[in-house]
This record gives structure tokens, sequence and C-alpha cells, in this order.
């Protein structure tokens, strides 16, 4: 595997709780991503404006104890999930998902 | 058996240490630390054991059998070596296994654009490694344009029991084509969640039984069968089928880079319509440029399967329903086919070792 690739392979995803996705990938990192900020960032095209990419969901609207009913692979490049409120359409890719480790180090980088 | 036969004759040991040796080129790594090995017997001064292969297709099993065979039998007290060559295809790591969990690895052919060849290249890889003795499988996706019931010699729809569909058999092969399904001249006039459907169909309700590999025929170009089909089953990787001429206008490359984007392994490029062999003179003609197949593939850094020529035996065993590589496998362009279709095992073999294996809880 190339190695700029090793960040955004992940190793194993893991539903650790309703609430919490974790994801350790290839390059060793261990992401732990709150349901509730991940149903924020979804980048679905009812939730983001497909050609501005403007947020239609607001942060707000999403409340902070939201769960993850369901989470499925799409092919093997993204994950796909089952909020507790019913959405279901936002395909998260792998490299979108890295991108949105909360983090100390990530968040610095992302800077 | 005789004392001194005891006395001089190698151990399990000796014989393994010797066998490391021998390296498989693909997955570079000894035969023994591959785990080949299997059934090693040693009596008198004969050994015995099996070599088992990650493919009944592997471009180098006759090397590494005579490397091993030369190397056993140059141990002290051994006079015979007898070695069964067997195979096993790995099933790839994959994510996702609930969907045809009978496949051991999905293939898929694919092209920047049509008329390119992709169908014939994909049919005779295909029977290429069912020839070799593999269990193989044709789903032929491209609902437009579906040609491999012509090139299989079968037209007519395959029976169904209850709510599956049984796949027809021909040259070694299931098969399976939307050609099937609709009549011969009837086109299919349909919208992407039309298409996304047949081909859903196609892959799940077929019963495929165990496969080693099944080979999908997609569709020219990038659309909504592909896309369907990266995001609903877990492709062991792609070939991609070029003409020079194509790859010199860089068609070829969209494709390549729908693959990288949803991550599916390229497996490498094939170039079509290499050159032409004049039937008369038997001069090579590179009517669409020549060598740009592997000049790509060493650029963007995949593996380069091989070049097929113009070839009009290609194109009347096709039309007659009778691959060459089967009904002419000694002709010149089914060894290339071949050779083609052995890389692509070698390839397969090399991801189901190297790929990462994903835990999802």
């Amino acid at each position: 595997m190339p190695l700029d690739q090793r960040a955004t392979t992940p190793t194993k995803i893991k539903k650790v709780s309703p609430s919490e996705l974790m994801i350790i990938w290839a390059d060793g990192h261990e992401s732990h991503l709150p349901s509730p900020v991940l149903r924020r960032e979804c980048p679905c095209a009812s939730c983001r404006d497909e050609m501005t990419g403007a947020r239609i969901l607001l942060p707000m609207h999403v409340p902070d104890d939201l769960e993850i009913r369901k989470v499925q692979l799409v092919g093997q490049y993204a994950l796909q999930f089952e909020w507790a409120d019913g959405h279901h359409t936002g395909i998260f890719a792998f490299e979108y998902l890295r991108e949105l480790c909360p983090c100390d180090e990530c968040r610095k980088k992302a800077k | 058996m005789a004392f001194w036969n005891k006395d001089s004759a190698p151990n399990e040991e000796q014989v393994l240490g010797v066998l490391k040796k021998v390296l498989d080129p693909d997955l570079h790594k000894d035969i023994v630390s591959l785990g080949f090995i299997r059934n090693l017997k040693i009596d008198g001064s004969t050994v015995y054991f099996d070599l088992n292969l990650t493919t009944p297709a592997c471009p180098v099993r006759d090397q590494m059998r005579d490397q091993a065979i030369a190397l056993v039998k140059s141990l002290p007290g051994v006079e015979n070596v007898e070695v069964k060559m067997t195979s096993e295809v790995r099933q790839a790591p994959q994510m996702d296994r609930t969907a045809l969990k009978g496949v051991r690895n999905l293939i898929a052919v694919g092209s920047g654009k049509g008329g390119v060849g992709k169908s014939t290249i994909a049919v005779n890889i295909a029977a290429s490694l069912g020839a070799a003795g593999a269990r193989v499988g044709l789903l032929d996706a491209d609902i437009y344009g579906p040609t491999t019931p012509i090139m299989l010699g079968i037209e007519t729809a395959p029976k169904s029991i209850g709510n599956r569909i049984v796949p027809q058999q021909a040259s070694g092969l299931k098969f399976m084509s939307m050609g099937l399904l609709v009549k011969t001249d009837q086109p299919l006039i349909w919208r992407g969640p039309m298409a996304t459907k047949a081909l859903q169909q196609c892959l799940f309700d077929v019963d495929w039984g165990e496969l080693d590999y099944l080979v999908i025929d997609l569709p020219p170009g990038t659309g909504d069968v592909h896309l369907t089909l990266a995001q609903s089953i877990p492709l062991t990787g792609a070939v991609i089928v070029s003409t020079p001429q194509d790859v010199g206008l860089r068609i070829s490359m969209k494709t390549l880079r729908m693959f990288q984007q949803t991550r599916v392994p390229i497996l490498g490029i094939v170039e079509n319509m290499s050159y032409y062999i004049c039937p008369h003179c038997d001069s090579k003609d590179h009517i669409f440029g020549h060598g740009g197949g592997a000049r790509a593939a060493t650029e963007l850094g995949i593996p380069f399967l091989g070049e097929v020529p113009l070839d009009l035996a290609i194109r009347t065993q096709s039309d007659i329903g009778s691959p060459i590589v089967i009904a002419q496998p000694e002709a010149a362009s089914s060894r290339m086919l071949r050779e083609i279709a052995e890389k692509v095992a070698a390839q397969v073999s090399i991801r189901a070792f190297e790929a990462p294996v994903l835990e999802v809880e």
C-alpha cells in the first residue's frame, strides 16, 4: 500500500456505543468520532448544497444525544450511517472520515 | 526399509530448509513460509509433497516446481522427488462478505470507451482461468450492449428455481448476461435506477455457487453501473482494457481514476488491438500506434498485463460462440490471452496476501 494511503485506510471500524464510532487506521492512528459530529458533517445533498458546499443542515439542529443506529460499508471506500433521526443518505469516504477526526493532533494539522 | 536408507535419508526439517530457497516471485516470500508445501512425506530415498499454489493459472508454476524438485534432489540420500501440483484460490480479504459469499474473488473488466474489445478480453480471461482448473463465473454487466451470449454461443434465457436464477453454462463457465433476459433485437431503454436494479439482480439473485473468480464485464466508461458495483460489492480488483489509441487519448485514464476513487485495486492494463498481422504476408502493422499501454502502465505504476493483436481468428471464434482460448488453445493469440489471464490471477493472489484486513464490529 502506498504510504500516503495508510492514513486513510481503516483496519478496524467499531461502533463502540450508539454515540461513538471508533476507527483504527493503517498508520496506527485511532479516531473516536461522536455520533452528532458525524451527523452535523453529513456530506449528502440534502445536508450540504451540492454546488456551493454551503450547509443546509445547521449544527444546532442536531441534538447532542443523537444516536447511530447502523453502520454500513459502501464497497471498500466509504461508510454509510443510519441515525436515530432516520437520516441515512450520507456516504462518508474514508478520506473524509479521517479529516473529521476530532483529536488535538488532527485538529492542529487541519489548521 | 533398508537400514542404510534410514540413515542417509534427510528429515523433514532439512527438506523444508532447502525448499525455503524457492521464492514466489509475485508474493516475494518463500514457498514454505507461504504455506504452499503440504503433505510432506519422506519414504526412504523418495520425497513426496504437494505444492499448493494460490491459483491454478499461476504463471510461474512450472518454474517453482522445477526449482523445488532440483533443490530437494540435491540433498544427500534423495533419489526421487514426487510433487503433486495443487491449488487453492485464496479468499480476497474482504470487508463485506455477506453478499456473494461463495465467491472468492471479484474481478471487474472495464474500459474508457466502447469498442476496445473489452468483452472479448473478459470472456477469454474467464475461459482461460476456467481451462486452468479454476471455478469461474462471468457476469456480463454491459446492460446496454451485452455481447457475451453471442461469444459463448448461448442466447436462451436462464431457468430459475424459486426466486433464484440458475446461471447458464458454456466453455467451462457459469455465466449470466442481461442479454439473456431480453430479446436479441430489443434495446434496453433504461434510466439509471433500472440499470442499478438489473445489475443487483444479476449479482445477488443468481445462484453463482462456489466460485474462485467471478469476472464482471462492465459497460464502457464510467456510469451508474460502475458506481453501483463499486458501492455494493467488494471488488478484488479491476482490469482496464484499452487500445493504443485510447491510451494516447487518455480516455482509459478516466476509468482508472474512477476505480482509484472508489478504492478498487487496479490489477493492470491490457492493450488490445495492439497490432495487425497481415494474413497474406504475416507482417505486423501497428495501426493504432505502439507501446502506449506499457508506457501508461509504467507511468501510473500499475502492472502491464500484455498486448493482444487484431487477429481474425479471435473475431471469428467470438462470433461462432466459442472463445479462441478454448477452441484453438495453441494459437499465438490464445497464448497471449492465457498469459494475460495468468497475470491477472497472479495479481489477485498478491492482493489476497497484501491487502489489510478490515474488521467491522
